[in-house]
């Protein structure tokens, strides 16, 4: 089983648990409300607008104009959901498709492996990736 | 790569970040949370209040960084007295720019 993480814009949640949903994937923990988040460009820096590589000099010249016209988070949401291995590409694919915009901020996914998932009603574990 | 959840004082948040930006490490995610930890929660006059708010602080690394980004958590989010917070390191196997829609094997700040 693997843990899927995405980051996405706020704006996105409820096509992407419906894009999830018609996909088969109707399970999904999401963290309430936002998160705050930010990337390679340090959040929205109106006269920064976009900067292709973050070299060390940059940064500091960056935080040297820190407080002017800079928001240093975006808000996000933050979502996750535990799939079966065969299922990953799956998922992936279809969050991409729902959040791709083309500009910086659409986000992020990170894959994580989970060792076990227990299921509280019933108890019952499950250690194994069932075939499909 | 390899996930770092930091959880940390939501007043030392700030300097962590700042610290890891000057680092070169500008890419996280900040959350808001609750929790506690082995002394459950404090008590204040009779009362106890066992879900203090932490920041929690959500960065992905490439694995030769993990060390560096712990040190600089470590300093700065410090004060030496309980309820500094933990640090989780745990495995990513893959990463995506949704914008690019490519996997990322390599680049990572």
């Amino acid at each position: 089983m693997k843990e899927i993480y995405a980051v996405i814009r706020i704006n996105k949640m409820q096509a992407t648990k419906k894009a999830l949903e018609a996909a088969g994937f109707p399970a999904m923990t999401a963290y309430t409300y936002r998160v705050m988040g930010r990337g390679k460009q340090m959040g929205l820096r109106p006269d920064e607008l976009s900067f292709p590589e973050t070299s060390k000099e940059k940064i500091k010249e960056i935080l040297a104009k820190e407080g002017k016209h800079a928001m240093r988070y975006v808000p996000k949401r933050l979502l996750y959901l535990v799939v079966e291995d065969a299922d990953v590409n799956k998922v992936v694919d279809t969050i991409i498709k729902t959040n791709q915009s083309g500009h910086h901020g659409d986000g992020r996914i990170f894959v994580c492996p989970v060792q076990e998932t227990i299921q509280i009603r019933t108890g019952e574990r499950i250690t194994e990736t069932k075939p499909n | 790569m390899k996930m770092i959840r930091a959880i940390v004082r939501p007043e030392k948040a700030e300097e962590v970040v700042g610290a890891l930006a000057e680092a070169g490490f500008v890419a996280l995610t900040k959350i808001d949370v609750v929790g506690r930890g082995k002394q459950k929660g404090i008590e204040v006059e009779g009362i106890r209040y066992d879900e203090l708010p932490k920041t929690m602080l959500l960065l992905v690394a490439r694995e030769e960084n993990v060390d560096e980004i712990v040190d600089i958590i470590m300093e700065n989010a410090r004060t030496g007295r309980f309820g500094d917070g933990r640090i989780f390191i745990s495995p990513v196997e893959e990463s995506y720019t949704i914008r690019t829609g490519q996997r990322d094997y390599r680049r990572l700040i």
